[in-house]
This record gives C-alpha cells, sequence and structure tokens, in this order.
C-alpha cells in the first residue's frame, strides 16, 4: 500500500487551465474519488498521476517518490477506461495475463495469478472468451482483473461504470468497492456521478474549473458543503431568499404539512416523482414564487398535484449565499 | 409503391448492373485468355471453337525461358523490401500522427497521395537528375525498393490508415502503458496483433504495386518481372499475355487467401463450430 501526492499541480490546454494549484494526498489504501462536471480537470489529475500528461508545474509523488521523470509504463499503477479498453486480438485469460507476461514470472506464476483474478471479478468459467464475445459489465471485470494482477501501486478508475447500463453500474460499483476493500490497494477514482462517489469513496474530492473545492468524507461533502458549487453539485438543493441571504436547503430538511397553517411557506403541489422509500413533491411557494423541492418519507405524504400545503424547515440549512 | 419499386431494384436492377460490372472486367480478360491460350489464329476466333485446342504450351515455354526465374526472384526480393521497409516507416509514424499530430493527419494523407498523383516518370526524371551522383546505390537491383515505398505510398498509408482508424488506438495504447509495455512493445505486441488484416492489405497492396510497376525498372535496366514480361511479349505475344494472366490470377488466389487469413481467430472459431 502506498500514497500518492499530487503538490501544486497546474496543467493548461491552450488557454485552457485544467488544473490549478491542484493538491491532494491520497492515504495508503485509501479510495478517493475526484468528482465533478465535464472539463473540471478531474480525468487530467488522474492523466498525470497515469504519466499519460505532464503537468506544466508542481509534483506527482508515489510513497514519497517524484513520478515526473518515470514514464508510465514504467510507473507500476493499474488502470481502467470509460471504454472497455480490452485487448481484441487476446482472449480473457491472455488480456488478464497481459501485464505479467512482461515482468518476467514464471508461467505457472502467471496461470495461478490469472486464475485468482478471474475468482475475485467472478469470471472463472469465461477464461476462453474474447472481449466482444463478453457483455459490458463483463468486460470492465476483465478490465479491473487486468489491472489488478500485476498488484499495482495504486488503481487509477476513469469513470470506468458510465458506459454500462444502471442495474449493471450499481453491482459493479459494489464489486468495485469489495475488492479494493480486500486488497488494499489505494485508489483514485474519477466520476462525474455524485451518488458512485458517495457510495463507493473514502474521501470525495469535489472539483471546479481545475480547482479541488472540497475534499472530505462522503458524509462531510454532503452535509457541510464547503461552498455552495460543493451544495448545488453534491445532491439537490434549494435555494430559498430569508433574511440572512439566500439558504440553502436538502429537500430532507424541508418537510411538508397538508395543513396550511402548519408551515412557514404556503404553496401548490406541482409535481410528484415516487421512488420507493420516498416521494419527491415540487412545491411552488406563493409568497416567493419559487419551486422548491422537498423529500416525503412514504406514507406521509403522496403530493397530488394541485394540492394546496405549507412547508417548514425540520434541519438546519447547509450554507447561506 | 415505394416497397415494390425497392423490391423491383433489389431483384432486378442491382444484379444487372452488378453483371454488366462483371463482364466489363471479365470479357477482356477472358478474351486475352483465348489470345494466349487457344491454338487458334486470331482471326479464326469464333463462339463455335469456344472448346477447341485450349493449351498451356506458351505458359510452358515462357517458364523455361533463363530470365524468368531470376525476374520473379528478384521481383518478390523487391515486394518483400518494399513491404517491410513500408510496414517499419509507417506504422510506428501513423500512429504517431494519430495519437500525438491528428491535425496533421490530413497533410500527411495528402503527401501520400502525391506518388498518385504524379506520375512514375516524374520520379524517373528526378532519378535521371541523381543518377551520376548515386551509381553505387542505383547499380543494385534492390535499389528500386525506396521507389516502390514511396510509389505504394497512397495505398500502404491508407490500409494502415484505416486500420488504425477501427481501433480505440489511444485507449488500447494507454491501457498496454499502464501494464508496463514501453511503447516499442506496444506497438509490437497490442498494436500489429491488431492491425493484422490492414497490414495483410498492405503488404498485398506491395506486391502489387511492385509486379506491376514497369516503368522505373525499364529506365534503371532492371529485369524485374513486369520489365521481363515486357520483353518476352516482344518476342512471344501468347506466352507473354499467358504471364499476364497467370499474374492476375496469382494475384486474386493471394487475394483470397488474405481475406480467409485475416478473419479473426474467434470468427474462424465459430465457422469450424458452424455456429454464428
Amino acid at each position: 500500500m502506498t500514497s500518492l501526492e499530487f503538490s501544486s499541480i497546474r496543467k493548461c490546454f491552450g488557454p485552457t487551465v485544467a488544473l490549478a494549484d491542484f493538491d491532494l494526498t491520497i492515504a495508503p489504501g485509501e479510495f478517493i474519488s475526484l468528482l465533478g462536471p465535464s472539463g473540471c480537470g478531474k480525468t487530467t489529475a488522474l492523466r498525470i498521476a497515469a504519466g499519460f500528461e505532464r503537468a506544466d508545474a508542481g509534483t506527482v509523488s508515489l510513497g514519497g517518490h517524484e513520478l515526473s521523470p518515470i514514464p508510465a509504463h514504467k510507473r507500476n499503477m493499474g488502470m481502467v477506461f470509460q471504454s472497455y479498453s480490452l485487448f481484441p486480438n487476446l482472449d480473457v485469460r491472455k488480456n488478464v495475463a497481459f501485464g505479467l507476461k512482461t515482468r518476467r514470472l514464471e508461467s505457472s506464476v502467471i496461470a495461478r495469478r490469472v486464475d485468482e483474478m478471474l475468482e475475485i471479478v467472478q469470471l472463472s468459467g469465461l477464461g476462453d472468451r474474447f472481449p466482444h464475445q463478453l457483455s459490458g459489465g463483463q468486460q470492465q471485470r476483465v478490465a479491473l482483473a487486468r489491472a489488478l494482477a500485476v498488484r499495482p501501486e495504486v488503481l487509477l478508475l476513469d469513470e470506468p461504470l458510465s458506459a454500462l447500463d444502471a442495474r449493471v453500474r450499481s453491482t459493479l460499483r459494489d464489486e468495485i468497492k469489495r475488492i479494493q476493500r480486500d486488497t488494499g490497494v489505494t485508489t483514485l477514482f474519477v466520476t462525474h456521478d455524485q451518488d458512485e462517489a458517495l457510495a463507493m469513496s473514502d474521501r470525495v474530492g469535489v472539483m471546479s474549473e481545475g480547482r479541488l473545492e472540497q475534499v472530505g468524507s462522503p458524509h462531510e461533502v454532503y452535509q457541510s458543503p464547503a461552498s455552495p458549487f460543493v451544495a448545488r453539485f453534491v445532491g439537490s438543493i434549494n435555494e430559498i431568499p430569508s433574511e440572512q441571504g439566500t439558504i440553502l436547503v436538502r429537500p430532507e430538511a424541508l418537510t411538508i404539512h397538508e395543513n396550511v397553517l402548519h408551515g412557514k411557506w404556503i404553496g401548490t403541489v406541482v409535481a410528484s416523482t415516487f421512488q420507493g422509500p420516498s416521494t419527491l413533491i415540487d412545491v411552488r411557494l406563493d409568497a416567493l414564487d419559487l419551486l422548491v423541492r422537498v423529500h416525503a418519507p412514504t406514507g406521509t405524504y403522496d403530493g397530488v398535484a394541485g394540492s394546496r400545503v405549507s412547508i417548514s424547515m425540520v434541519g438546519d440549512h447547509l450554507l447561506a449565499v | 409503391m415505394a416497397i415494390v419499386r425497392g423490391r423491383v431494384f433489389g431483384r432486378v436492377v442491382a444484379p444487372l448492373i452488378l453483371l454488366v460490372a462483371a463482364a466489363f472486367f471479365i470479357l477482356p480478360l477472358f478474351a486475352m485468355m483465348r489470345f494466349a491460350l487457344q491454338n487458334v489464329q486470331v482471326i479464326d476466333l469464333r463462339w463455335s471453337n469456344l472448346f477447341d485446342k485450349w493449351s498451356l504450351a506458351p505458359l510452358w515455354s515462357a517458364f523455361s525461358d533463363d530470365q524468368f526465374g531470376r525476374a520473379l526472384t528478384l521481383s518478390l526480393k523487391l515486394a518483400f523490401g518494399t513491404g517491410l521497409i513500408s510496414l517499419l516507416l509507417l506504422v510506428p509514424t501513423i500512429v504517431w500522427v494519430h495519437l500525438r499530430l491528428p491535425r496533421a493527419r490530413s497533410t500527411v494523407e495528402f503527401l501520400t497521395i502525391l506518388p498518385y498523383v504524379i506520375p512514375a516518370i516524374g520520379m524517373v526524371a528526378g532519378i535521371m537528375v541523381i543518377k551520376p551522383h548515386a551509381r553505387w546505390f542505383l547499380n543494385s537491383d534492390l535499389s528500386l525498393i525506396p521507389f516502390y515505398v514511396v510509389l505504394a505510398l497512397p495505398f500502404t498509408f491508407r490500409s494502415i490508415d484505416s486500420g488504425l482508424k477501427a481501433l480505440d488506438l489511444r485507449t488500447l495504447v494507454e491501457a498496454s502503458r499502464s501494464l508496463g509495455y514501453g511503447w516499442m512493445r506496444t506497438i509490437v505486441h497490442v498494436i500489429v496483433p491488431n492491425l493484422r488484416t490492414a497490414i495483410l492489405s498492405c503488404l498485398f497492396l506491395t506486391v502489387a504495386v511492385v509486379l506491376g510497376e514497369y516503368t522505373i525498372a525499364d529506365v534503371l535496366l532492371k529485369r524485374t518481372f513486369p520489365a521481363f514480361m515486357g520483353e518476352y511479349r516482344g518476342s512471344d505475344p501468347k506466352g507473354g499475355y499467358g504471364l499476364a494472366i497467370l499474374s492476375l490470377v496469382v494475384t486474386t488466389l493471394i487475394f483470397m487467401i488474405i481475406g480467409l487469413v485475416s478473419r479473426p481467430k474467434s470468427a474462424r472459431r465459430r465457422r469450424a463450430r458452424g455456429t454464428t
């Protein structure tokens, strides 16, 4: 297990600043996600760590050793890409063994390691299949096995789930987390999906325009966002004008009353989305002419469009801006 | 109505177009074959004697010429050398252009088409200029190789380029490098195996160019197979045209073999198992 450290990294592509003063330390064995919208620089950070991009300024260190002079193929990092990236001419076993062959291991050791990796990703019976004979989820599992087979010091995951359908994504998300926990490999995961980042990570780094806005545990970035951007990007948010300015409030910090006299704001239900355990209800407030979203646990209120309701705050607001 | 029109096109017009196109190619070849291999005076060739007096004798006589073996061997050596140098030059260059200089691709593509636009005689004029200074090089039969590499560029570049376009090149290269393979090993172990079809078609086109090039070989006084065929045709027209037909047949066979060999392993296995 090794630490990975980015220190004052700057990277520009022409006039576009992709990363500006990017500092991040990933502890040994930690699973950290970089979360942000497209173009925020998260993939650039990962590619600099992998050695596929060169930083204009700053350093990346692995276990205290600076990586800049080391070419990508000597960094001993496993990487899983968004597009499946399996070698189409090799079957599953040969794909997984690919990185091991260059490490001059005995063929019996390679065979054993391949078996072990295929077992970890639960693809033991599919060793002789070619990539085009596998589903997207299976291909990503093979890519994960291939990256882990070389026992990398750091595992880099570049949006590996975004090309998969929702059900497979959810299953594979749990598996990646399980495998990471079992192997203890230091992991940098890049995603624009907040659910993935919150569910999988020990810590989440939220990025905007080449800068890290906040790094913290999933609970911290959700419940105590450091900036309005983080509050708006991670989870849903209501922005309600008040005496303190505009306050940012999560839907679950609001409660809805069928009796219009019970709440602080009165309004009309515009729409409701049933989500199983809860219903998201959109209400237009009369006085503020503002649409807010309220989280109602199932069985408390179903939200019939056109109903008159009132709303009050049950929790704290996150920020005032 | 539109569906009926589509069906008529599919069943009648399309096969008709195919038939006319096939006739356009096959009839002249067939005429050449009758001239070369049917032992009948040209003036007497009729439909009625279509199956009469066919013989491979003109071909055997061409094969028995002293120069035939030497010319064919030289052309095959030139084809091998041209193919090898084309691949060594083009694969790393085009990979580099795709990955690092994507904007330069159209310029490179334009440059590679120049040998097709400028006739071979233009290159011959250039050779005449350098000839007095490079006799040591031009005296060798293999000195034709660099010229053939240039002549084949419009075809070789395109076959490799289209092969690379069909791959997710950046991801494959980065995956390979992240697994510990340097640039050269990535090209050898990842790119070349995945370019098998493109490389085979590049080699095939090189062979076709070398077996068809006459001008430069003639100017440099090299006895390549096309130069031999040209000369032989003067002394024995039937044998000369017989050789031309044979070279076409061999080229077509090579093409068919390449088509079979270049199919992915898994597709071949599926076919062998009778599954789809």
